[in-house]
């Protein structure tokens, strides 16, 4: 390979300036944070909620957030993983699940701030756009949706997150124009296609033409769905039952862990600033009784 | 061509981001909160703007009189020829940090509010007055040696020989 002149000089790391951690990791758009967070201040300490949807390739995580200089307050958090206690067996990141989470968080928060009664939301999924209203007592709980880093483009999933916490009660402002089944020709959005997509009607219509199609590829790609005894048909209906049981009991279940196993340990542990002193201290006396032996032996001689 | 006394003339470096801090505000400018009475130190932060305070207060603390949306209201005292303003100026947060200057005392008062309770539980009556720095108490000078020097009488003769 022919000689290659160094491209970083130490000149360019001593100028370097590293941007910020989240940014370096590439997990947190800061644009965006400023102005999620950013509260008035003539409303001094009110903290501002965001919705915070973030979706990794087997798990949803929505969580009602507010900052502080401390480190961010979740209030509420709901997962994906968690569907299972309610009724759902597979399929846990497509919109339907985004739908059943967001839905789950909402009454979570809800139920948690006494207010599960005042704003029972949308119970019957219409796929219609639908925003709570004010009742007269309390006004409803409001936070600003949080999506990071995703790309909003019309369908996606955080949308159906979104739609799922709007339907369980929560003040979130929005429009129609990214939920699944917005037309951009006519400029509407179609509930009957939301619908669909709220009770997994698209995952039902795949699977159907799957197994007339590609059975080999339906065995392969819906195996969890197999396994579990999920059909095409029977989706709407197990959609219907988890909401239903979302609306009965939104408390979170406390699953009991056994403590972690103990592993070998196959680095050294780190000491302590006393250990190393004392360390240090034997190490010094052992090598003036050294010196002082030698001493003694040219003395004696 | 002349100067000129722009608004921001001369501001070339006083508003210009330090060395490796470009870029992104850190967000506890945002989530800090200011209320009436605070004392603020106005530092202007040059990628922001937006409600900058003139030049002339960057560097002068104040107190806060008013509080809207996105700013504060600083009172700053200003010397205008003979005497002293008090000018109430709007800046907003991102040039404003929340002063250190009555931190000392502040926490002066509450370290003597306890003592004075603990002086008071125990039924005695205490001064939390700070005092000033006196004299330095006096000490003995260890291992010195005594050394008493007297001038020599002047010799005419040998101090003359060098020059004459």
């Amino acid at each position: 390979m022919a000689f290659v002149k160094a491209q970083k000089s130490k000149a360019y790391f001593k100028r370097y300036q590293v941007k910020f951690k989240r940014r370096r990791e590439g997990k947190t758009d800061y644009r965006a944070r400023i102005r999620l967070i950013n509260q008035d201040k003539n409303k001094y300490n009110t903290p501002k909620y965001r919705f915070v949807v973030r979706f990794t390739n087997k798990d949803i995580i929505a969580q009602i957030t507010s900052a502080s200089i401390a480190g961010d307050n979740v209030l509420a958090a709901a997962y994906a993983h968690e569907l299972p206690h309610y009724g759902l067996e597979a399929g846990f990141t497509n919109y339907a699940a985004a739908y059943c989470t967001g839905l789950l968080l909402a009454r979570r928060v809800l139920k948690m701030l006494e207010m599960e009664e005042e704003y029972e939301g949308n119970v019957e999924a219409s796929g219609e756009d639908f925003s709570v209203e004010p009742s007269d007592t309390r006004r409803p709980f409001r936070a600003l949706l949080d999506v990071g880093l995703i790309r909003t483009t019309t369908g996606n999933r955080v949308f159906g997150a979104l739609k799922g916490a709007l339907d369980g009660g929560l003040d979130i402002p929005h429009g129609d124009k990214r939920f699944a089944g917005f037309n951009k020709e006519k400029k509407e959005l179609d509930p009957e296609v939301h619908r669909r997509y709220i009770f997994g009607g698209h995952v039902a219509a795949y699977m159907k033409t799957l197994i007339e199609d590609e059975p080999e590829k339906y065995q392969s790609h819906f195996s969890e769905y197999i396994k579990q005894g999920l059909e095409a048909d029977g989706l709407e209906e197990m959609y219907k039952k988890v909401h239903a049981a979302i609306r009965a009991d939104p408390t979170m279940k406390k699953s009991e862990k056994e403590p972690p196993k103990e592993h070998k340990r196959y680095n050294l542990k780190k000491l302590t600033y006393e250990q190393r002193k004392a360390k240090l201290i034997a190490r010094v006396q052992a090598l003036n009784s050294v010196v002082d032996a030698a001493e003694d032996d040219e003395d004696d001689e | 061509m002349p100067a000129g006394h722009g608004l921001r003339s001369r501001t070339r470096d006083s508003f210009s981001r330090p060395f490796r801090k470009k870029g992104t505000i850190a967000l506890t400018t945002y989530l800090r909160t200011y209320k009436i009475g605070d004392y603020v130190d106005i530092k202007v932060n040059g990628a922001v703007q937006k409600g900058m305070p003139h030049k002339f207060y960057h560097g002068r603390t104040g107190r806060v009189w008013n509080v809207t949306k996105r700013a504060i209201g600083v009172e700053v005292n200003k010397q205008v020829g003979n005497r002293i303003i008090r000018k109430r100026i709007h800046v907003r947060v991102e040039h404003v940090m929340p002063s250190r200057c009555s931190e000392e005392f502040r926490m002066r008062k509450i370290q003597n509010d306890k003592l004075k309770a603990e002086a008071k539980a125990r039924g005695e009556v205490i001064s939390t007055k700070r005092q000033p720095v006196g004299p330095k108490p006096g000490f003995m000078v260890e291992g010195a040696m005594l050394e008493t020097v007297t001038p020599i009488p002047y010799d005419v003769v040998n101090d003359l020989k060098g020059g004459y």
